[in-house]
């Protein structure tokens, strides 16, 4: 993997610490009840980096522990095992979230509050003068396209409104590091695709994500790397086009051929002794590979020998 | 109302004197140890001995060296006005109207005719004003944190670069705010109310035929009686705890408003000592075998007195009129004699080195009833050094504002009995008003103490059980004296390690615990004591809500004495401080998302 794993940006080294993020080592999750018995063993010595300026996925059908993972990195929960850092700190380190941007799971915000109140609140947070204060709010409220809505309370709000206030209020100390806990659900297509060019644009600043999410197509259209998760365990790890590349599959994609000449290339390939599976839409095979996991590791718990 | 000794020490002497700064040191200390040996035992648990001593090392480390320097006004400022907000938003100022409609409702209830309209009408607003901030302060600060963990809004909030001593900090800086807000409206309301239920104006009826005395016209279920003095100017009769000043004007009798009822008497209490038959210093005085615990009694025609040393009495506390002073002192008679002629006794004041001493002042005991007396501030008869001279009261008696007052009763056979608030001095009264707003103080402080305790509880219980624990506490404080009792009392025989002991041996707590080895028994009887030390320190942390109670004193139209508030006001800064260090130990070591 450590070959393949050079990141978009070319210039920025993997051995140089300040460049890894956040980084997992060893890292385990047992949810316990009040007495102390264990209930759910959610996350399985994990070990991740998430280097500067990627946009780092984790994959995984519910329950895998994606959530787990992003809150054992922010502090929120305490690893049994192993340790989580970010920005080499310890990830139970306050200091650290004066460069994080965190989008819960649901938007976790104060109903009783309107827009404004809200980014005003979660500024004074981050101790943000007045007047910066002002600036930053009047800012996210446009980019998140909530001006009509800013003086209403947040009990009011539709689904996508309260994910859209609650991605602003990630974004309001300008983090160099964004957690965003599945972005796109409660989102209108629109909304996703206006999520998803968004996360794109943080990245271009040079801003560094981790997301998390089952919505195949979302990590397949932004994610530089991802993670697989399958009950608490990491089953694979590596660049989105690497791993989707299956080395003995072709695929042809084309326009404006007539039927005569796909049924030359399906002779063609038969001549090679070839086979034809089927000719589509990438996204498939995004979804393929993901019910492979899911379906091989149900058969074989533990890490997939092949990919990682 | 009857006021303890302890009431009326002066801060410095409650500080130092008394040790409530050593007891505050102590608590800190045992608090200090318990907290490091249940954090380190949790910890070793949970990581084993050297990694977890490293772990609550660093936990303690990190409150003075990274979080209590990191804090933020801002962000205090943020959490504080956040939680104004939501409490407005929720409608929490309904409590104001409840409030309204009670009084209202309690016009009709409050009994009319009573002895003491404005006792009745004053320890009314407050007690109830008392248990209304008190819940609502309860409600606001058990909720709060519970139901911002359990929405799973904390996790937007500490995901932020948040601390946990904002986190405590805030919450009661908000909620005290709303319920300030909330005594400032209940207060004034209540003031109205008070003032408004006993002004009252009376017309003069019913004057003689020589137009000097007369009644007054029926108010409120009472009348006065008056009679002028050659200038035309006089003071009716007390009835219902207030008089009317009466004034001619013209041919006119003008009936002024009442005295008397709204006001804020200053006593100025000091310490008292006994003397015993012969004349030498006997601490307990005697006891005559029944009446009160609270009375002592000193025996007549002997050299048994009562002695009073005050401190800090100056001329300017004094009006025009001389030095006034009251005394509530009672007789004990062993034979009947003359039933008519009161039991009799004597005053007399004397210099701290008795250089100075007047003569005698003779009085006869008025049972209960307050015995309102002055002497003048010059020329006053008695000796210096032991030469007669007319005595000048401050420059030879009072020195520096410190002297001794000497009771003694003059009837053979006959006793006084007097403990040490029957006799105090009464200064200039003080305006009701101030003295309404320091009962309401008193009430803020209770109010911000259980905020405290709420909060602290809301760290790691849910709402519900927060509430019950905050509850807890505050009727555990109500008895903490007993604690104070058997400790006292208690002999080194029967602490915990000699009782235990003494369960195999069936050895009763009266006897002296023999195990026939010395050493051993003296090592169970240094544990005991030390046990019972920290079993007593502890129960100091927990605040007697009873001991803020200072509603009386408005009732009953005493100066709230400056030394009692800041008193006061530091318990609550205490309570404050320890309730914030468990609380940020709690939020510390939480896991928000678990
Ligand atoms: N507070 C908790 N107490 C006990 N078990 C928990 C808790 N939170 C999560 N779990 C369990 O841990 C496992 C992983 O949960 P997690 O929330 O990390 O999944 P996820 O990958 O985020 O799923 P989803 O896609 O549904 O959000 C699940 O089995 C879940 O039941
Ligand atoms: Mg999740």
């Amino acid at each position: 993997m450590a070959t393949t794993t050079a990141s978009t940006n070319p210039s920025v080294s993997v051995t140089d610490p300040t460049n890894v993020i956040v980084e997992t080592r060893n890292l385990g999750k047992i949810y316990r009840d009040f007495w102390g018995r264990k209930k759910v063993n959610a996350l399985k010595s994990l070990d991740i980096e998430v280097r500067r300026g990627e946009i780092f996925g984790l994959l995984g059908p519910n329950g895998s522990g994606k959530s787990t993972t992003i809150k054992l990195m922010l502090g929120l929960l305490f690893p049994t095992s192993g340790r989580a850092f970010v920005f080499g700190k310890d990830a139970t380190d306050v200091a650290k979230n004066e460069r994080i941007g965190y989008l819960p799971e649901e938007s976790y915000l104060y109903k009783f509050l309107n827009a404004e109140e809200t980014l005003d609140f979660y500024g004074r947070l981050f101790d943000m003068p007045a007047s910066v204060r002002r600036e930053r709010t009047e800012q996210l409220i446009q980019m998140v396209g909530l001006q009509r809505a800013r003086r209403r309370q947040l009990k009011e709000y539709s689904k996508g409104m309260t994910r859209r206030i609650g991605l602003a209020q990630a974004l309001i100390n300008e983090p160099e590091f964004l957690v965003l806990d599945e972005p796109t659900t409660g989102l209108d297509p629109i909304g996703t695709r206006e999520m998803k060019d968004l996360i794109l644009r943080l990245r271009e600043q040079g801003k560094t994500i981790l997301l998390c999410s089952h919505q195949l197509a979302d990590v397949q259209d932004v994610c530089d790397r991802v993670a697989i998760l399958h009950q608490g365990e990491l089953k694979e790890l590596g660049r989105v086009d690497s791993l989707l590349k299956v080395q003995d599959v072709t695929q042809i994609h084309a326009k404006g051929l007539d039927e005569k000449t796909k049924l030359e290339i399906k002779e063609l390939i038969a001549r090679s002794t070839g086979e034809m599976l089927r000719m589509d839409n990438p996204t498939t095979t995004m979804e393929e590979l993901f019910l492979d996991i899911v379906r091989e590791s149900e058969q074989r718990p533990g890490r997939r020998g092949s990919g990682a | 109302m009857r006021l303890s000794p302890d009431q009326f020490w002066t801060y410095f002497e409650w500080l130092f004197v008394h040790s409530a700064l050593l007891y505050g040191f102590l608590l800190v200390l045992v608090l200090a140890v318990l907290g490091f040996l249940i954090g380190f035992v949790v910890a070793l648990l949970k990581h084993g001995p050297a990694e977890g001593f490293l772990q609550v090392s660093k936990l303690i480390g990190e409150l003075f060296v990274v979080d209590i320097p990191g804090t933020s006004i801002r962000r205090v400022g943020a959490i504080a006005r956040l939680a104004v907000k939501e409490a407005i938003r929720k409608k929490v100022l309904v409590v104001v109207a409840v409030f309204v409609i009670a009084i209202m409702f309690a016009g009709w209830y409050l009994d009319q005719q009573a002895q003491f309209p404005a006792r009745l009408y004053i320890s009314f607003v407050l007690t109830f004003t008392n248990y209304m901030v008190l819940v609502l302060g309860l409600f606001l600060s058990c909720f709060s944190l519970p139901s911002d963990i359990k929405s799973k809004i904390i996790y937007t909030i500490v995901t932020k670069p948040v601390r946990p001593t904002e986190l405590f900090l805030g919450r009661v800086l908000g909620f005290t705010a709303v319920g300030t807000l909330v005594l400032l409206l209940l207060g004034s309301m209540s003031y109205l109310f008070v003032v408004r239920g006993v002004i009252h104006e009376h017309e003069a009826i019913e004057i003689s035929a020589d137009g000097v005395s007369g009644k007054t016209s029926r108010q409120q279920f009472h009348s006065h009686e008056f009679v002028l003095d050659e200038t035309g100017n006089g003071i009716t009769n007390e009835t219902k705890g207030h008089k009317h000043v009466v004034s001619k004007v013209g041919d006119k009798i003008v009936v002024g408003p009442s005295i008397g009822d709204l006001e804020a008497r200053v006593p100025i209490y000091g310490m008292m000592r006994f003397t015993g038959r012969d004349g030498q210093v006997a601490n307990d005085g005697l006891n005559v075998g029944y009446m009160s615990e609270y009375h002592k009694y000193i025996e007549g025609d002997s050299l048994c007195s009562a002695i009073w040393t005050f401190k800090n009495v100056t001329r300017d506390s004094f009006s025009e009129g001389g030095l006034t002073y009251d005394m509530t002192i009672s007789a004990f008679r062993t034979y009947k004699g003359d039933i008519v002629t009161p039991v009799g006794g004597e005053v007399r004041f004397r210099s701290i080195d008795g250089s100075a001493v007047t003569e005698p002042f003779p009085f006869k005991v008025k049972e209960f009833q307050v015995d309102q007396r002055s002497i003048p501030f010059t020329g006053l008869k008695g000796s210096l050094n032991e030469q007669p001279a007319d005595l000048d009261f401050f420059k030879d008696i009072a020195k520096n504002g410190e002297f001794e007052v000497v009771i003694r009763c003059q009837d053979r056979n006959q006793y006084l009995g007097m403990a040490a608030g029957d006799l105090y001095f009464r200064a200039e009264p003080q305006a009701f008003w101030w003295n309404f707003i320091k009962g309401y103080i008193s009430i803020w402080l209770q109010m911000v103490i259980v905020i405290c305790f709420g909060v602290m509880f809301s760290t790691f219980l849910s709402g519900p059980v927060a509430i019950i624990a905050t509850l807890s506490v505050i009727v555990l404080g109500f008895f903490g004296f007993f604690v104070d009792d058997i400790i006292k009392n208690a002999d080194s025989d029967v602490g915990p390690v000699a009782s235990l002991i003494r369960i195999p041996l069936q050895s009763g707590s009266g006897t002296q615990l023999d195990l026939g080895n010395i050493p051993l028994e003296r090592a169970i009887r240094v544990v005991d004591k030390g046990i019972l030390i920290c079993v007593q320190t502890l129960s100091k942390a927990i605040p007697n809500l009873n001991e803020l109670h200072t509603a009386d004193f408005v009732a009953y139209g005493v100066n709230l004495f400056g030394g009692l508030l800041s008193r006061h006001l530091t318990v609550c800064a205490g309570y404050f401080l320890m309730t914030g260090i468990i609380s940020y130990f709690f939020l510390k070591t939480r896991e928000m998302a678990a």
